[in-house]
């Protein structure tokens, strides 16, 4: 069991994560029409690309309409967000430098490997409260309720256990897998090798890889595809559009006023 | 009638209604698998509706940010759930999370009755995108409404209302049904009460040749006085050489409200056709929020020819030419406080930012005409609709009470500014959907104000001598 | 559809009651119609506006603008609303067998 989920699973769970990805945004791009049949642009336009930019940025960085719209849901939502980026970043950067990767900005390699486990603790940290902020969020408004489905509460209770697991392992040394010994695991992974003996002792480092080797598989198929939704909803709505000048042929206002027209002694209109 | 199993539905347009726009409904046993295969064609054609069945994360965010679920507390008005309604029949037979675990993903078969609580929830849907424009991924409801709408239409099963209004288009150009020889009458009645009320010779030209083509809402020869008067002023005293149209005698344009495909670019060719009789240079559209929408936004891509002149709002122009300096305005007129009331369709669909955009012109406008004017909470691009948009304008007791529910938040708004507290107030309402939902609605909420135009507010302030 | 009988002819009305068939309207017709508009007693104001919107219809298929109606008739909005309380659209184009207006209105 534990040699098919840290051995074989991984290709699988890789190869449907990359053809679903795939499948799914071609999909979206088979819709042929954004803003060619009519424009749905949001107003205000955008003056220049770089406004146009600005909105993206503005959106994805900072959640702006979260922010403004729905204060509570981004207190939630936009930490969350980051930290499951940082993680992200910090599990492809850690694991690849295997710790030492703030060597490159002038540290000692104890001090790199220092932060780098505080960073991941800080941010495994936040990730979990936000999502759990965000469950019982769920859970408890009245109008969330009404907008979700079954698999909604589920994704966001497949993502808390995979945090909580990979928290453990974070916070309680003895559970969890040094950088050098994840290096060798990817690297025979990736090599094509069988993968090192010492990683089917530690079942929570396997329970965390099955998890999201799951998740990696559902996922082409579910909303939390809405990272590329947003780029692709946005590309169609936040464009450039310039309005014609205004004045109107024809027209002189002074000359008109002169003239008096409408005036009863002008003897009538234009 | 109006309601279908607890649903309030607005009266239903009946076989001999549709059969005068030619379209045969699709029977009952058929409607399911005729409704599905519309489905996949909009789906396979519009990435906009794609991915708002596919990317919504079920945030909530949208659930008070819309008016008709801040007026009724009906789940089914929140706007995710409003397009879940379809999402839910979408996932069933387009997706594979759906088809294999539909229970989980909340995927369900089509049926008769989905496509009532479809005829009934799009319908209370008015199009005014402000969940579009606070969804955190732009996701637009408007768009989804929209397809469903079409869909109906074509499966039979369209508002009386709105059919009404097609028929209209049709007939004799506009959805009032109007024709030319009342136009011609009313706008001469017009031009006496401009002579009465404000001592000026103004004249309305119809049909003639002319550099500007001025279309105004066809609601105006009925109920907007003000609005026809103050545009015809305008012209007047600009000295500018227009007519209106009679053969194309709309600025709104039903078509975009439920059916896209073959009304809404009828109505385009008939103003492409008038354009080119007529000589015109430019065309300068009147107050009309959706049609306005219609016009700048579809227009080009619906025309089945290249179109050879610009086409600028009227209130663009007038803007104009007050920051250049060349109206002479008298805003002590217009003494009572006002009030403006953003219309969804000029602030979120069709103004460029900046301070040269429509939303910020009709502020140029109305600070220029007005000596109290205040602003209403939240303004421009986040104001909340009348409750009337894309033409919700029922008045069956049921849809007449939606309406009521629709315009509480708007109601709010307004009495929160204060204009209506000694009963001479003025809403400031540039759009004839707007005006037609006001009307009765300042009278069900007791806002103390009369609704307005802003073209009217201009006529008015006009210093000729 | 539905329909009313006034004096044994029978007048199909569609769901908001206006009678579908201009052509079949008379006086009695616009009696019938009243009563189910708040307005018991036909009174010669109520007359002067239903004509003066017969005599529009016949002319130009249309109601006339409200703002028309009140000039001509003589009568303030007001006053045409305590005549007629479903007002000059719903209930005075309705008694005088107008067909119900549509767009925005």
């Amino acid at each position: 069991m534990a040699y098919f989920i840290v051995q074989i699973l991984p290709y699988i769970a890789v190869t449907i994560f990359g053809l679903g990805l795939l499948f799914r945004l071609v999909r979206w791009a088979g819709a042929r029409l954004l803003g060619t049949s009519h424009e749905i642009t949001l107003a205000p336009f955008p003056q220049s690309p770089f406004q146009a930019g600005w909105v993206f940025l503005r959106e994805i960085a900072f959640f702006r309409n979260v922010f403004f719209f729905d204060p509570s849901l981004w207190v939630g939502a936009w930490p969350m967000h980051m930290a499951l980026f940082m993680v992200l970043g910090g599990h492809a950067v850690g694991f690849y430098f295997t710790g030492h990767q703030f060597v490159y900005i002038g540290m000692s390699p104890e001090l790199s490997e220092y932060m780098s486990n505080l960073l991941g603790s800080v941010f495994g940290l936040v990730l979990l409260l936000g999502l759990i902020y965000l469950l019982v969020r769920k859970v408890s408004l009245v109008k969330t309720r009404q907008v979700s489905n079954p698999s909604d509460y589920l994704h966001l209770i497949f993502l808390i256990a995979i945090v909580t697991v990979g928290d453990i392992m974070r916070y309680f040394p003895q559970y969890g897998m040094h950088y050098e010994e994840v290096y060798e695991y990817f690297k025979a992974l990736i090599l094509l090798q069988p993968v090192p003996e010492f990683v089917f002792h530690n079942w929570f480092f396997i329970t965390h890889m099955l998890l999201v080797q799951c998740l990696m598989i559902y996922f082409p198929f579910s909303k939390l595809l809405h990272l590329f939704g947003m780029f692709a909803m946005r590309w169609i709505e936040n464009r450039v559009h310039i309005d014609p000048e205004p004045g109107l042929p024809g027209v002189d206002v002074a000359a008109a006023r002169a003239r008096g027209t409408g005036l009863p002694s002008a003897g009538g209109t234009a | 009638m109006p309601e279908y199993k607890g649903m309030a539905q607005p009266v239903k347009a009946t076989v001999e209604d549709l059969k005068k726009l030619r379209l045969v409904p699709v029977p009952d046993e058929k409607k399911v698998e005729e409704a599905i295969r519309l489905l996949d064609e909009a789906r396979k054609k519009f990435r906009s509706f794609v991915l708002a069945m596919e990317s919504c994360v079920k945030c909530g965010l949208c659930a008070e940010n819309c008016h008709a679920y801040l007026g009724t507390r009906d789940p089914h008005n929140i706007p995710t759930n409003r397009a879940e309604l379809i999402r839910k029949v979408y996932k069933r037979y387009f997706t594979l999370e759906g088809r294999w675990f539909g229970k989980l993903v909340g995927a369900e078969d089509l049926t008769l009755d989905t496509l009532e609580q479809w005829y009934s929830y799009f319908y209370q849907c008015t199009e005014c995108r402000r969940c579009g424009s606070v969804c955190p991924f732009g996701i637009d409801t408007c768009e989804v409404t929209m397809i469903a709408r079409q869909i109906l239409y074509w499966l039979g099963m369209v508002p009386k209302l709105h059919v009404g209004g097609g028929w209209g288009i049709e007939r004799v150009g506009n959805q009032t049904n109007v024709a030319k020889p009342a136009i011609v009458d009313t706008l001469e009645f017009l031009s006496e009460e401009i002579k009465d009320e404000f001592g000026v010779d103004v004249r309305f030209p119809v049909d003639e040749e002319a550099d500007i083509l001025y279309v105004p809402s066809s609601a105006d020869y009925m109920l907007n006085p003000y609005t026809l008067m103050g545009a015809a002023m305008f012209f007047t005293y600009i000295g500018a050489k227009w007519t209106i149209p009679s053969f194309m005698s709309e600025a709104g344009n039903f078509g975009l409200l439920f059916d896209q495909r073959h009304l809404m670019r009828h109505l385009f060719m008939r103003l492409h056709d008038s354009a080119v009789n007529l000589g015109v240079k430019k065309i300068v559209w009147g107050e009309c929020g959706h049609g306005w929408r219609a016009w700048k936004m579809y227009l080009p891509y619906f025309v089945d020819r290249p179109l050879r002149w610009e086409i600028t709002h009227l209130h663009d122009e007038v803007a104009y030419y007050i920051r250049t300096n060349q109206l002479k305005l008298d805003p002590t007129r217009n003494s009572q406080p006002v009030t403006l009331h953003d219309p969804c369709n000029y602030v979120r669909a069709c103004s460029p930012a900046g301070p040269y955009g429509h939303t910020e012109n009709m502020r140029t406008i109305i600070r220029a005409v007005t000596v109290d004017f205040r602003e209403m909470y939240p303004n421009r691009e986040k104001n909340f609709c009348c409750g009337g948009g894309s033409a919700v304008l029922f008045d069956d007791p049921e849809m007449y009470q939606k309406r009521i529910q629709f315009s509480q938040t708007k109601a709010d708004q307004i009495r929160a500014t204060g204009v209506g507290k000694d009963g001479n107030g003025i809403l400031c309402a540039p759009c004839s959907i707007c005006k037609a939902q006001f009307y009765p609605m300042v009278e069900e909420h007791e806002l103390g104000v009369t609704v307005h135009g802003l073209i009217d507010l201009v006529g008015k302030a006009l210093v000729w001598k | 559809m539905a329909s009313i009988n006034v004096n044994g002819v029978e007048i199909e009305i569609d769901e908001d009651g206006f009678i579908q068939d201009p052509d079949k309207w008379n006086e009695d017709v616009a009696k019938f119609l009243a009563k189910g508009e708040g307005v018991e007693e036909m009174g010669d104001d109520h007359w002067k506006v239903v004509n003066y919107l017969r005599d529009y219809y016949l002319k130009f298929q249309i109601a006339p603008m409200i703002r028309k109606l009140c000039k001509e008739t003589g009568f303030s909005l007001k006053y045409i609303y305590e005549l007629f309380p479903s007002g000059p659209a719903k209930g005075a184009c309705k008694i005088a067998g107008l067909p119900k207006p549509t767009g925005c209105v």
